[in-house]
């Protein structure tokens, strides 16, 4: 059923040609109605970073990571993902160029199992049609054996492996989060966005997963860009970090550098005399 | 004891039938929440254009009747009308319902409506199936199979309740064992969660339209093979059946391939029961009174999941 699918280019080909970044926003901008969600945000990434974006609510951090999924199309500016301009394409297609997501408050398919889900997220990765799976055909047979293997996996490597055929729902919270960031990695991305993956975890859940962000970005080679209220967590696993207040770029730059500035004291603090007044 | 094994069957027979076109509307209602009221208008469709092929080729073949019809006559026609009414359900959805993807849920069911009586009208053109009711012609030679007491099973009935059973064992596993299935499910759980995983939803609700309407068309086939004649495509008849069908899938739990099943089987059998022991006459009231019941009792259907409102 041919829709007319925006250009199917694998990116992660195209990627290796193109100098250093791996995603590369300029100028992109997002209004609704009278509000400027986000104004001309630029970042650059490359291969295999680990970068924080942070601000306070509604500071328009979600609304980036829809940007960049697809789900909102920017007003204005530009996004590469491995060379690829994929502003104007559908989520879907953009998912197969190397983007995946977590979600602020979970989005899993509740009433799939937890094998299911992560399947799902491999979809996109396997070669068989839809129609030759009906037909049950050998090559499909075959590439629907090898993406259960990957699934599980997956599912080993965040300890989830024991509960695979689980409905998604029954899991406990902490682990619902964990299958999150399985189900997207089973995407294959180059491209791992994180949206608030601590939140709702008691400190001990998040050094564990400040540990798991490390090794997700090591074991996969993925890049990865983290929105997270946790300033413990942000300042200590991410190299840079962008500061985002009212929807423009406040600060940029190392841990460090960021929380010395004091536009990003403001932000989060209030101004110097709103405190005193 | 002949009374209620002949009861049983006819409940079967006829909740097969339900079932098959039941599965419609709960499936495109678990991924789209939308009631295609269109749906029994592809019945009628594939009921029809199983009378016109079955006729053409019959005379074509040089001899009207059951003995000039070859075996796999009826078979040929089952996939042709299967084909065609996917294909047409494939259109409608592209032209109908994809350009109101975005907008509020009452537009698109407007828009059923719409279809369902478009349909109906082009239905009688002359050009088309006309006004009048027209006999199928005997496409399989019929034979009683066995006869218990005064009851027979004949190769019809047989024949009737296999091909709905296999088509609904067929989609089951579909639905709950393949790649295509899968990403059904992640749609219907959640349209934009699905497309950021890079699950193509369009594709994945065209696929559903015309699997819907195959099975409609399955459903249009038994039917004429069933009753022989078919009423003209705006009968009130097919309005009846494609509710009662409706009814089978809210009963079952809307949006529950499995509960679509078991409602359809449910109906058939309460209606023919009813029927039998208390009055014919109130055939249709029984249906809608297990609707009323179930909506009261239990209204997330039988099957279907209660769905608690947070305060």
């Amino acid at each position: 059923m041919g829709n007319a699918l925006a250009p199917e280019v694998d990116g992660r080909e195209a990627g290796r040609n193109v100098s250093g970044a791996v995603l590369d926003i300029s100028g992109v901008c997002k209004s609704f109605g009278g509000l400027k969600a986000v104004q001309s945000f630029s970042l650059r990434l490359g291969p295999g970073d680990l970068q924080g974006l942070i601000g306070p609510n509604g500071a328009g951090k979600t609304t980036c990571f829809n940007l960049l999924t697809g789900v909102y199309r920017p007003d204005a500016g530009s996004i590469t993902l491995c060379g690829t301009q994929i502003v104007g394409m559908r989520p879907n297609s953009i998912a197969r160029c190397g983007m995946s997501r977590t979600f602020q408050n979970i989005r899993l398919f509740g009433d799939l199992s937890v094998l299911d889900n992560v399947r799902v997220g491999g979809h996109l990765r396997v070669r068989h049609s839809m129609f030759s799976a009906i037909l049950r055909s050998a090559g499909s047979r075959a590439s629907e054996a090898a993406m259960r293997r990957r699934a599980m996996s997956l599912l080993t490597f965040f300890g989830l492996a024991d509960r695979a055929d689980e409905v998604a729902r029954n899991l406990p919270y902490g682990d619902q989060r964990k299958l999150e960031i399985a189900r997207a990695l089973a995407t294959e991305p180059t491209v791992l966005l994180l949206d608030e993956p601590a939140a709702g975890m008691n400190s001990g859940e998040k050094v564990a997963l400040r540990d798991m962000i490390r090794r997700v970005r090591d074991e996969f080679k993925v890049t990865v860009l983290l929105i997270e209220h946790d300033m413990g967590l942000v300042m200590d696993i991410c190299e840079r970090i962008t500061v985002l207040d009212y929807g423009e770029t406040i600060a940029a730059g190392t841990p460090a550098e960021v929380q010395a500035n004091p536009k990003v004291i403001e932000a989060y603090l209030g101004a110097e005399e709103g405190v005193h007044a | 004891m002949d009374q209620l094994l002949q009861t049983i069957k006819d409940g079967i027979s006829m909740g097969s039938l339900y079932a098959l076109i039941a599965l419609g509307y709960t499936m495109v209602y678990g991924i789209l929440k939308f009631i295609n009221f269109a749906h029994s208008d592809v019945v009628v469709l594939g009921a029809w254009l199983s009378l016109v092929m079955a006729d053409t080729t019959t005379r074509a073949l040089g001899g009207a009747g059951a003995a000039g019809a070859p075996w796999w006559l009826g078979g040929a026609v089952l996939v042709t009308a299967m084909v065609a009414c996917g294909l047409i359900g494939f259109t409608i959805e592209r032209l109908a319902y994809k350009p109101l993807r975005g907008s509020p849920r009452l537009n698109v069911l407007i828009t059923a409506i719409g279809v369902s009586l478009f349909l109906q009208n082009t239905g009688q053109l002359r050009a088309v199936f006309g006004t009048n009711p027209r006999s199928i012609p005997p496409l399989i030679h019929d034979a009683t199979l066995l006869t218990v007491g005064q009851v027979n099973f004949k190769l019809l009935d047989l024949i009737g309740f296999g091909t709905a059973v296999a088509l609904m064992i067929g989609l089951d596993y579909l639905v709950f064992h393949t790649k295509l299935g899968r990403a059904m499910r992640a749609v219907s759980h959640n349209r934009v969660t699905a497309s950021l995983m890079g699950i193509p939803v369009d594709r994945v609700i065209s696929f559903t339209f015309v699997t819907g309407a195959m099975l409609a068309a399955a459903g249009g086939f038994l039917w004429a093979l069933k009753y022989e004649t078919i009423k003209q495509p705006a009968d009130s008849s097919w309005v009846l059946l494609g509710l009662k069908a409706f009814v089978a899938a809210v009963v079952g739990g809307i949006g529950n391939v499995r509960g679509a099943m078991l409602g359809g089987m449910a109906i058939g059998l309460l209606e023919n029961f009813g029927s039998a022991y208390l009055s014919s006459s109130m055939k249709d009231v029984y249906v809608f009174a297990l609707l009323i019941v179930v909506l009261l009792v239990r209204p997330g259907g039988i099957l279907g999941k209660a769905v608690v409102e947070k305060v």
